[in-house]
Order: C-alpha cells, then structure tokens, then sequence
C-alpha cells in the first residue's frame, strides 16, 4: 500500500464516519434553530398579543373591564 | 400554510403582522398549535382567551391587570413575560365566576413547569387547555 492509501484507509475512512456521526446528531439544529427559548436567555421580541378565531365569538373587542382573579407564577 | 394561519389569528399588540416575517418568536407550525388551542378553549369554554407573549412594565402583575381593562368582562388573559420569566393569568368579573383563583393557579403551575424547560408553546397550549377544562362549556 502506497503511503496515500495507507492515510486514506486509516485517516480518511475514520474521518468520515466521524463526520457522518456529527452531522447526524448535530446536522439539524445547526440548520435550523426556531427561534429557541431557554430560560434565561434573553427575549429581544417585540411584545405580541394573541387573540382567538375572532369569528368564533364575537371577539374580544378593545372594551373597558377591570381585573378580577387570577394567578400568577414564576419560573 | 401559513397563509392560512395568518387569517385565524388576530394580533392585537405592536408587533408587526404575519408568519413569515423573522422577526416572530415562533415558527408557523408553533403558530398553528397556538391558534388551535386559542381557538378551541375559547369554542368549548364560551370565554374568550388571549395570549400577551412580551415584556410586562414592573409590577408585572398590574401591568398585566392594566392589559386586561383592554379586554371585555367575560375574558381570560395570560400573560407570558419570557425575560422576566413571569406569568400571569387575568380573569375578569364574568370569567372569574366560571374560573376561580384555584383554577388559574393550577394552571399557572403546569405552565410554569413547561417554561422552565423552555417550552413556550407547550406550557401556553396546556394552561389554555387546563384553563378550558376547568370552565366547563359555555
């Protein structure tokens, strides 16, 4: 075995599979990351206000209420 | 796809619309199970639910009280400040006959079980279905 052989049997093959190996574990979060949450990291979002099918009720129009109950909780 | 996301649902606050913009905290298949649960808790419970994802001025629990005079009598709000790492749920003097603080709170627990682990959308998805539950139908 000439001396480029020999790398590509002992270097080469075991690189690939190495990579191979990442790629499968890594591969796709490396592409793709939606916007994760974790605790503790920052939030730079602008602030969003999610409201229902408005069809499906007559909607929770801007009206005037005021607080009742509730709960609250941190983490 | 998401298209159709944008024509169920509503967004009241400053931020821009639409899926697609990069700006969103959320994907459009996150977006989606956001909406179905929106839509659905509010269907099955009568009550009209919203969902506050953003930065709440300190007190947080009367900056989210203050959201909520936005709103009518018979709706629930929850309120998610992911930096400040606090939630909140609002009812109001209809809503909270149907939904009483003990409710809320063991709603409140199991989301706040779901953002510790960083899942965002799953902990808004099952306190909204919790909070569904607990108000029976309309």
């Amino acid at each position: 075995m000439s001396i480029v052989q020999t790398l590509l049997v002992f270097v080469g093959i075991p690189a690939l599979v190495f990579l191979l190996l990442a790629a499968a574990v890594f591969g796709k979060s490396m592409v793709r990351q939606p916007n994760r949450y974790r605790p503790g990291k920052a939030w730079d979002f602008a602030p969003r206000w999610y409201v229902a099918h408005p069809e499906v009720l007559n909607g929770p129009a801007i009206g005037s209420t005021t607080a009742q109950g509730g709960a609250s909780g941190e983490w | 796809m998401s298209g159709e996301v944008a024509t169920t649902r509503t967004i009241l606050g400053s931020g821009p619309k639409g899926t697609e913009d990069p700006t969103s905290p959320f994907s459009a298949s996150q977006l989606t199970r956001l909406d179905e649960a929106l839509t659905l808790s509010s269907l099955e419970s009568g009550l009209p639910f919203s969902v506050y994802i953003g930065d709440l001025a300190v007190p947080t629990r009367g900056s989210a009280e203050e959201l909520f005079t936005r709103l009518t009598d018979d709706s629930v709000l929850l309120a998610v400040s992911p930096a400040q790492r606090s939630l909140h749920i609002v009812t109001g003097p209809k809503s909270a006959l149907r939904l009483p603080n003990r409710t809320c709170a063991l709603a409140a627990l199991a989301m706040r079980a779901s953002f510790a682990n960083g899942d965002l959308v799953g902990g808004i998805v099952n306190g909204l279905r919790m909070l569904a539950d607990g108000a029976g139908h309309a």
